[in-house]
């Protein structure tokens, strides 16, 4: 529905004119985020070519496309690409099946559906840090509420290997599912009565209603909720960070910090950064394709 | 409205010169987010000079915070606090100020205890070159159960099976006994607590503790030789004591640091656990600790071949030398190395590095640990203090987590690999590392 | 699905409502487990097995106010007698307040965060969203040259992890004087967070049908009537949620707020997590600081219930 309004239609020569309005509503916020962008993407980019430390004082050399090399031969990297991979889309897809099953059921009318939707969404409201800090308790062996309320006796979530990863998707899944349930609703309240009145009239099944109504209509909302998503996903880093350091549960954040942060490897670290930018660019322009054939009715 | 205006302009021109005349009176120290920051604040708070203000960091973040504030040369600190290990950077990268003379001036080579010079201040090792005052001391001590230790029951059964009397470890083959004694899953109740947590201080600090008593190594500081000090075959045995350790450690234990290994120990899980002094505090209070009028101390026990050390902890405060206050800040400095000072520093709960405070009898029973804490400050050994120890942290951590905590490989591979790794790194960083 | 009046209907439905209700407590048991953790003695909140029946009491919350040290020393019985009954609660607890040159109890830097975190975080909302709200609409309703690309542009500023461009970032502000103000952060999340202002309101604006506004234009609106007074309240529910998003983004933001500011500006997620004392995580203050924390953005969101849920409507005009 990307469709334009005619600039010469009898009203539009009153008051300012089409151009103006398109110009300053769009111009100021694009010219912001470039200007606030360039220096530190530049920046960043520039380093990764070179072998700069930001804790020496040696002068940062040029050496063109060596800490890309490195990086993208380094087992212990794809290993943590893999292991990000996999832990994105169990993540998204928890919260896509969480969030869009919430905002189905909520889809009715229900006495405190406010007071409901807020609470529901508490999860979500709370800083990165503290979720990790909390589920780290939550999940412990020993001191932790899950073991003892589920009677799963010792089982050590954080740290080990084969649970470590899932533990952290549950977190994040808890934490932001009430994002996509929001937007689900949103999208879900959208899809205009006259067209749920026409199936039921013409005796459609619930199912044929929801693959062949619901969905199409609420699909460009429910997509640009899963690039969000799947975006923040890679970038993951707080709760991760604080729960575990389970080498099998790294995700390519802390790896990222740790070079950045710990070792000080300026060059390489941003050269690992653009390496990321540019996977989570490729996966999102698939997405945004979609996006736009989705509007497309 | 003109004259209004004039006024106005007056009022704020005369706040900014008065602001600007109390900001060249004001000291900032920057330190970490914990209880020895807010004792140091009420310390300062009684300094006759200038307003000094103690911000903290939290502890993850507080090298990061420090150092990205350095490395842009900034000055919004006047005075850090920083771990031991920061003195290479912060004395080759030009952050620190030289205290060489200032120590000379004050003779503080005699004033603070030697250990406390040697590895919060002095850097090149030997060198004599100093840049730091020493602060808060520290190391790696242990806490154990009193009260199971010291029953009979227990006592007759630990001599039945291990032939010797049940007792405070006097070498790590007694601890690794004494943690197998205790461990008893069913009762909930597990020999030991150690640090498992694979982030830099805590993993490689634990592993250094066993390593330095065995004799072994993490390689000859001054001439960078790593393979076969760090990979030596006392350090091999060491690493694997440190993993039999581990199995004696409550279940799931493998994100531990301070925090856990004293919950651990207060909620009556661990018969002894590991911890930097600092920390002991919390288990002396009864409010903090149910167990605390039955917990004891005691210093890093021997190695197998009778070698006495423990891993160094601990921070000492340099003067940044992008600071706009240097003159303030070394008055400062000079008024808490006084004896006074060092001694009001102790009685709030700051860990004195004076040398007579430290040996006098009123400190060593100022509190249950105290003895402990001065037995080890006589035998402590610390890690590497390059400007590139980030890095050598990280990638020990790195590599010591999967063996200790999921048990992969062995001591021997886990050690050369590491130093395969490490030779690298310094070899990249230009030194003449083999 | 829609409502349908049927037996089978109105059974449905109330199914759907009891499991709403089941999962949503199941949802929210961590929520109850931190918030119950607030009002626990710092040693019940360890216990193997954890404690889940307990005497609640708000030692926690006046610890979280206060700068506080470890006793080192049984209290003088005069002196415990003396002092209010907030102080006796953390006397209790094995600690003492921290006083100042003048005998004044001394507060922690959390009110001053508290406050900072609101200052920040509604004015760098309110600019986010209005600034997303305009361009989102200059995108949808007008042909824009380059248009997809300067949309992935526009997305593509939040792809890169912050770490990286934390060092970038801190050397930009320092030279500029925006260390450590208000202002910096405002600027800071305002940018972080218009390019998903632009991305959701650029959603919802296309679904509103454009023969609204020109039906308005042809009845003698101007363009700029006809957005404030036809698609502004049509997209209420996209405002809503885009303004409850960006407001909890920057509520809780930490990394940017640690490294770029220091005691002047900083917001409180940076200063929540760090209550360690001397060696034991006071679960029980971090705790407390979350669950007052956590009050500003629920109301927030409670108060804007009625705009998020309200949906599109679908008036005269059939598609």
């Amino acid at each position: 529905m990307m469709t334009t309004l005619d600039p010469r239609s009898r009203a539009a020569t009153r008051g300012w004119s089409d151009i103006t309005i398109r110009n300053l509503f769009v111009i100021p916020t694009v010219a912001f985020l470039i200007i606030f962008n360039v220096f530190p993407l530049l920046y960043s980019l520039g380093f990764s070519f070179t072998d700069f430390k930001a804790s020496s004082k040696n002068p940062a050399h040029f050496v063109g496309l060596k800490n890309y090399i490195d990086i993208l031969a380094d087992p212990v990297i794809w290993r943590t690409f893999s292991t990000t991979l996999w832990y994105v889309i169990v993540s998204v897809a928890g919260q896509f099946v969480v969030g869009f099953g919430l905002a189905l059921l909520l889809n009715r009318p229900i006495p405190g559906k406010g007071l409901l939707t807020t609470l529901l969404m508490l999860p979500m409201m709370l800083s990165p840090v503290v979720v990790g800090l909390f589920w780290k308790l939550i999940y412990d062996p020993s001191w932790g509420i899950l073991n003892y309320a589920l009677g799963l006796g010792k089982t050590a979530w954080l740290t080990d290997p084969k649970l470590a990863l899932y533990a952290v998707a549950i977190t994040d899944i808890w934490m932001w599912s009430p994002f996509v349930m929001l937007l689900s609703l949103a999208g879900l309240s959208a899809v205009p009565k006259h067209l749920y009145e026409a199936a039921s009239i013409d005796r459609a099944g619930r199912l044929y209603t929801f693959f062949r109504i619901t969905l199409p209509l609420v699909a460009p909302i429910l997509l640009i909720a899963v690039i969000f998503r799947t975006m923040e996903a890679f970038k993951t880093f707080d709760i991760a960070f604080v729960m575990t350091g389970q080498p099998a549960a790294e995700l390519i954040s802390s790896r990222l910090y740790k070079m950045a942060f710990q070792q000080w490897q300026t060059g390489p670290s941003s050269a690992l950064a653009y390496i990321i930018l540019i996977m989570v660019l490729c996966i999102t322009n698939i997405y945004v394709k979609y996006l736009n054939k989705a509007k497309e009715r | 409205m003109r004259t209004a205006t004039k006024g106005l302009l007056a009022g704020v021109s005369l706040l900014l010169a008065s602001s600007t005349t109390v900001l060249a009176q004001e000291l900032t120290i920057l330190w970490a987010e914990w209880d020895p920051a807010n004792y140091l604040q009420e310390l300062v708070n009684e300094y006759p000079g200038a307003k000094v203000t103690v911000e903290t960091v939290p502890w993850p973040d507080f090298q990061t915070k420090a150092f990205t504030e350095f490395n842009a040369q900034g000055s919004a600190y006047d005075l850090v606090v920083g771990d031991s290990q920061w003195l290479g950077a912060g004395s080759t990268q030009g952050h620190y100020v030289d205290l060489t003379d200032f120590v000379a001036a004050n003779n503080l080579t005699t004033a603070m205890a030697p250990a406390t010079m040697k590895y919060y201040s002095e850097y090149p090792g030997g060198s004599g070159k100093y840049w730091a005052v020493p602060l808060e001391g520290d190391a790696l001590g242990w806490a154990y159960r009193k009260d199971l230790f010291e029953n009979p029951d227990e006592m007759a059964a630990f001599k039945a099976k291990y032939g010797y009397d049940l007792g405070v470890p006097q070498t790590w083959q007694q601890l690794l006994d004494t943690a197998e004694f205790f461990t008893r899953p069913d009762q909930n109740l597990y020999g030991a607590a150690i640090y498992t947590m694979n982030a830099g201080d805590a993993i490689v600090m634990g592993v250094e503790n066993s390593v330095f008593a065995y004799g072994g190594s993490f390689g000859d500081y001054a001439s960078y030789k790593v393979t076969g000090q760090l990979n030596s075959d006392k350090s091999v045995k060491a690493l694997e004591d440190y993993r039999k350790l581990f199995t004696y450690n409550p279940p799931g234990w493998g994100n531990a640091f301070f925090v856990e290994t004293n919950t651990a120990f207060a909620q009556g899980q661990a018969a002894m656990a590991m911890n930097y002094f600092a920390f002991f505090p919390s288990l002396v209070n009864e409010a903090t600790n149910p167990f605390a009028k039955s917990t004891g101390y005691f210093a890093n026990p021997k190695g197998p071949n009778g070698d006495d050390f423990a891993a160094l902890g601990g921070q000492g405060i340099s003067i940044v030398s992008y600071s706009q206050n240097q003159e303030e800040a070394k008055k400062f400095l000079e008024w808490f190395i006084k004896p006074e000072t060092q001694k009001r520093w102790a009685e709030l709960g700051g860990y004195t590095c004076d040398a007579k405070l430290l040996e006098s009898a009123e400190f060593r029973n100022a509190t249950p640990f105290n003895e402990a804490f001065y037995q080890t400050m006589f035998k402590v050994r610390d890690f590497w203090a390059l400007p590139e120890y980030a890095e050598l942290l990280t990638e020990a951590a790195d590599t010591f987590y999967p063996y200790v905590v999921d048990g992969q490989g062995t001591a021997k591979e886990t050690l050369d690999k590491l130093a395969a790794t490490w030779v690298d790194t310094l070899k990249s960083a230009g030194y003449a590392a083999e | 699905m829609a409502v349908v009046s049927t037996r089978a209907g109105r059974l449905g439905n109330r199914l759907a409502v009891a499991a709403v209700i089941v999962i949503t407590l199941i949802f929210l048991s961590p929520i109850y487990w931190i918030t119950s953790t607030a009002f626990k003695p710092l040693l019940l909140s360890t216990t193997v097995p954890p404690t889940i029946v307990f005497e609640p009491q708000i030692t926690p919350f006046v610890k979280l106010f206060t700068k506080r040290a470890q006793l080192t020393g049984p209290v003088d019985q005069a002196t415990y007698d003396a002092a209010p009954w907030w102080e006796k609660l953390v006397l209790d607890g094995g600690e003492r307040l921290s006083r100042d040159g003048s005998g004044e109890v001394v507060f922690s830097a959390y009110p001053d965060r508290f406050v900072n975190s609101l200052i920040i975080a509604i004015s760098s909302t309110l600019l986010a969203v209005s600034m997303g709200t305009i361009t989102a609409y200059g995108f949808s309703r007008f042909r824009v040259k380059g248009e997809a690309d300067l949309l992935f542009f526009i997305l593509s500023t939040r792809m890169l992890p912050p770490i990286v461009v934390a060092i970038p970032m801190f050397l930009m502000y320092r030279a500029v004087g925006l260390n450590d103000t208000h202002l910096g952060l405002i600027i800071l999340y305002t940018a972080f967070n218009v390019s998903f202002a632009v991305w959701l309101m650029k959603g919802f604006i296309d679904e509103i049908p454009k023969e609204y506004e020109e039906a308005a234009l042809v009845d003698g609106y101007t363009r700029m009537q006809a957005f404030y007074k036809i698609v502004l309240p049509e997209a209420a529910a996209g405002i809503a949620a885009t303004a409850v998003f960006c407001f909890i983004t920057a509520w809780n933001e930490y990394a940017f707020a640690l490294i770029l500011t220091n005691r002047r500006a900083q917001t409180a997620p940076p200063f929540i997590p760090s209550q360690i004392g001397t060696g034991l995580q006071d679960w029980t203050v971090i705790a407390a600081g979350t669950v007052l924390f956590l009050l500003p953005v629920a109301i927030f969101t409670f108060l804007l219930r009625n705009h998020l849920l309200r949906g599109m409507s679908f008036g005269a005009i059939r598609k």
